[in-house]
């Protein structure tokens, strides 16, 4: 009977979000909206948390057959310790994000808006995670991309809605690109499951093929240099709360999507040369996107650049996982390194976002050469913004610092220096970005009257402290991530394990 | 929310690359094209087709047709993300306004606009044409069980009869009622309520005690349909506001 309750809970993780977008479109009350959303976002961080101790019992996999039809006719939904770490990120950020958009969607029109999209897009990330169908993923993709399309219109500005027609079009190339892909896949093997297809797939030209399409599909939809030139208008001109969405989760779903292609699905097809191929469009990323970061002239931009260019740490998984002296392709560390790199940057770029929300919202603009004295007069968000700048940067004793270390060590342990040079140089362009902004945060005022808050809001004093904490409260998590190591590549080892199994059955 | 936006004059079909580089472009594109056509041509099928298995459990899935035992039982987990996706759709376009000043009426989904002429011929045909279509509608979602037909093909139909209520122009929609909400939303509150019943009943989500799967599906796509036509004719009313107002600015 335990058991029975045990595995509901891993369609819960859809039907829950499902159920909350259902009740805030029905409800017509600012107030019991945000109550409800409140209470899902609760429900569903005790899902994960249950699910996360319910999986050592089942070794590490659990899959639920949906429908009671089994693989390759139904659907099955699996979850892992890799999927669960998404699940549980996905769900903390949910909840603090949840919080922190009560108080910053306070005009009903938008926020009529928000929630329904808002839980929506939380039911899509949620799919992909779980999703063990190659169609099904596209389904998932397709309600994250749509979802995010219609959050980063919602202010409504022309630069916004521009950016999400953009995003949209993008987003729909990629989608169509990884159809195609799982259409020449179902040709050559019959079945749209991930664990079956991981076992037939031989390298052949339509496999080689699918595997172009699906990951050229998911690489734009995950912003790699040189397709990344969507994600700074769309990141950047959405609402503080989508915005921090959109970078800490939204991307990570498709390049989780790609690690599971790469790794184990479609592994057999995969070579050295493309996997140093994206290893060295990440390098370029790092270096692109944290130069493009320093030359921008908005605090929003420049967030939105710098995940441009942490989105390319994260390629450097498939050169150290692949290639080298690695004896099979998941036993290796990168794979930790990546996902606790994952973990780290959705925590900090989430924190780093809210704090540019709040600072945008009071002084009236995000110029960064504006800034002067900015500690005077929004101490948290800049104490936000630069706790979680040194999780970017990867001092320690940060979450971010843990997760650059396993990455170094996993290229220096492959032989493969020069991928160390790219990210050492990566860490000291971001001291520079991060630094130039607090340098002038710290920097006197100068005597135009132009740089001081825009409006003075003595009243809402509480409701700035409200819309402070959130972000203060990811941007601890962040550095807090470093202490709390152990646990989570605990978890992960169990995934690795898993992984393993899987792919036992090809060789 | 994307009806702001100020549709001027584009040269969309340059989009800002010279020619050198367009051709460039459609030569490439081509050779991948070929390339993929080419690999596609000398690849085999797979010999276990999930056709033959679908037909073979058709027995089990409570309908006779197919295409809808597989959207509605063996795949309906997709189906259901699906009607999720459509409501994302409805909920982006929702207008946030009111077309008229809240206290003059009683707010009505439809409302008569008392136009100062009225066409009796268009009146006499809209009375035949819209019962004619929602009963057209039934039936094709009746028939999905047995051949093609179903929810989507029963919305398309139903969201006619009201693009043909809307073109006479004596009616008008209003979008903010509670009626719409819950139209819109139907379809996926019916789905995940079924989920969830299933889960009950069977023990496992979306899977229907086989006796009574015709009568789930059924329960299923009458909801689909109701959110399907309403999400299509707002998709209809909203693109034909926003022709109304950019003629507008443009005559003044």
């Amino acid at each position: 009977m335990t058991h029975f309750s045990i595995m509901m809970l891993l369609p819960m993780t859809v039907g829950l979000p499902l159920l909350a977008a259902i009740v805030s479109v029905i409800i017509n009350s600012h107030r019991w909206r945000t109550s409800i959303s409140t209470m899902f976002a609760t429900i569903q961080t005790l899902i994960v948390i249950l699910l996360l101790l319910a999986i050592p019992d089942a070794d590490g996999l659990y899959r639920y057959t949906l429908g009671g039809w089994g693989a390759p006719l139904g659907i099955d939904l699996v979850v892992d310790g890799l999927s669960l770490i998404l699940l549980l990120t996905t769900t903390v950020l949910v909840l603090v994000l949840n919080l922190y958009s009560i108080w910053y969607f306070s005009d009903v029109a938008t926020s009529t808006r928000f929630w329904p999209l808002w839980w929506l897009l939380v039911a899509g990330l949620n799919a992909a995670f779980i999703a063990a169908d190659a169609f099904n993923i596209y389904v998932a993709l397709e309600m994250i991309g749509l979802a995010a399309v219609a959050l980063v219109a919602l202010t409504g500005t022309r630069t916004a809605l521009v950016a999400a027609l953009r995003y949209a079009l993008v987003g729909l190339l990629g989608s169509l690109c990884y159809l195609l892909g799982v259409v020449l896949l179902y040709r050559a093997y019959g079945t749209l499951d991930l664990a079956q297809l991981a076992t037939q797939t031989q390298a052949s030209p339509l496999t080689g093929s699918a595997l172009c399409l699906i990951s050229v599909g998911l690489v734009l939809k995950t912003a790699l240099f040189p397709l990344h030139f969507w994600l700074p208008p769309a990141h950047a001109n959405a609402p503080a709360p989508v915005s921090a969405a959109l970078s800490a989760l939204v991307v990570k779903a498709s390049f989780y999507l790609l690690m599971r292609f790469w790794l184990d699905v479609l592994n057999p097809t995969v070579t050295g040369i493309t996997a140093n191929f994206l290893g060295v469009l990440g390098a370029a990323a790092i270096l692109w996107g944290s130069f493009a970061a320093f030359r921008t002239q908005r605090l929003k931009l420049l967030i939105a650049y710098s995940t441009v260019a942490q989105l390319g740490y994260l390629f450097m998984l498939f050169p150290l996982a692949l290639t080298g002296s690695s004896p099979t392709p998941l036993s290796n560390a990168a794979v930790t390194a990546v996902t606790y790199f994952i973990i780290a940057h959705a925590l900090a770029k989430a924190a780093m976002f809210l704090a540019a929300g709040n600072i945008l919202a009071s002084c009236g603009h995000d110029k960064i050469d504006k800034l002067q004295g900015l500690v005077c007069y929004q101490p948290l968000a800049l104490l936000t913004f630069a706790l979680a700048g040194v999780s970017l940067i990867g001092l320690p004793p940060s979450g971010g610092f843990i997760a650059k270390w396993l990455l170094l060590n996993a290229a220096i342990e492959n032989g493969q220096w020069w991928w160390v040079v790219v990210m050492l140089g990566g860490g000291l362009l971001a001291a520079a970005y991060i630094g130039r902004v607090i340098n002038i945060a710290f920097s006197q005022a100068s005597t135009e009257k132009s740089t001081g808050p825009m409006k003075t809001v003595p009243e809402r004093h509480s409701l700035q402290v409200n819309l402070a904490m959130p972000g203060l409260a990811l941007a601890m998590l962040a550095i807090l991530l470093g202490f709390n190591a152990q646990w989570i590549l605990n978890l992960l080892e169990g995934s690795i394990e898993l992984h393993l199994a899987n792919a036992g059955g090809v060789q | 929310m994307f009806l702001k936006l100020e549709f001027q004059e584009h040269k969309l079909s340059s989009a800002g690359l010279s020619s050198a580089t367009r051709y460039l472009l459609g030569i490439l594109i081509t050779v991948l094209s070929a390339a993929l056509a080419f690999v596609i041509i000398r690849s085999e099928k797979a010999a276990p087709d999930l056709a033959t298995l679908a037909t073979n459990k058709l027995n089990l899935s409570g309908v006779e047709n197919p295409v809808t035992a597989v959207l509605l039982n063996f795949r309906s987990y997709d189906t259901l993300l699906e009607i999720a996706v459509l409501l994302i759709v409805a909920v982006s376009i929702l207008p946030d306004r009111l077309p008229i000043p809240a206290a003059t009426a009683k707010i009505q989904f439809l409302s008569n606009m008392h136009p100062h002429s009225v066409n009796p011929v268009l009146v006499g045909l809209l009375k035949w044409l819209i019962p004619l279509a929602i009963v057209m509608g039934g039936y094709l979602l009746w028939t999905g069980a047995y051949t093609p037909g179903g929810a989507f093909q029963a919305g398309a139909v139903v969201a006619g009869a009201g693009v043909a209520l809307s073109l006479a122009g004596h009616h008008r929609f209003i979008w903010q009622t509670a009626s719409v909400r819950i139209s819109l939303s139907l379809g996926l509150l019916m789905f995940v309520m079924v989920a969830a019943a299933n889960a009950i009943i069977t023990g496992t989500t979306l899977q229907y005690p086989t006796p009574y799967a015709g009568s789930f599906i059924l329960i299923i796509e009458v909801a689909a349909t109701v959110s399907i036509a309403a999400t299509l004719l707002l998709l209809f009313t909203q693109l034909k506001a926003m022709v109304e107002f950019t003629m507008k600015g443009n005559n003044q």
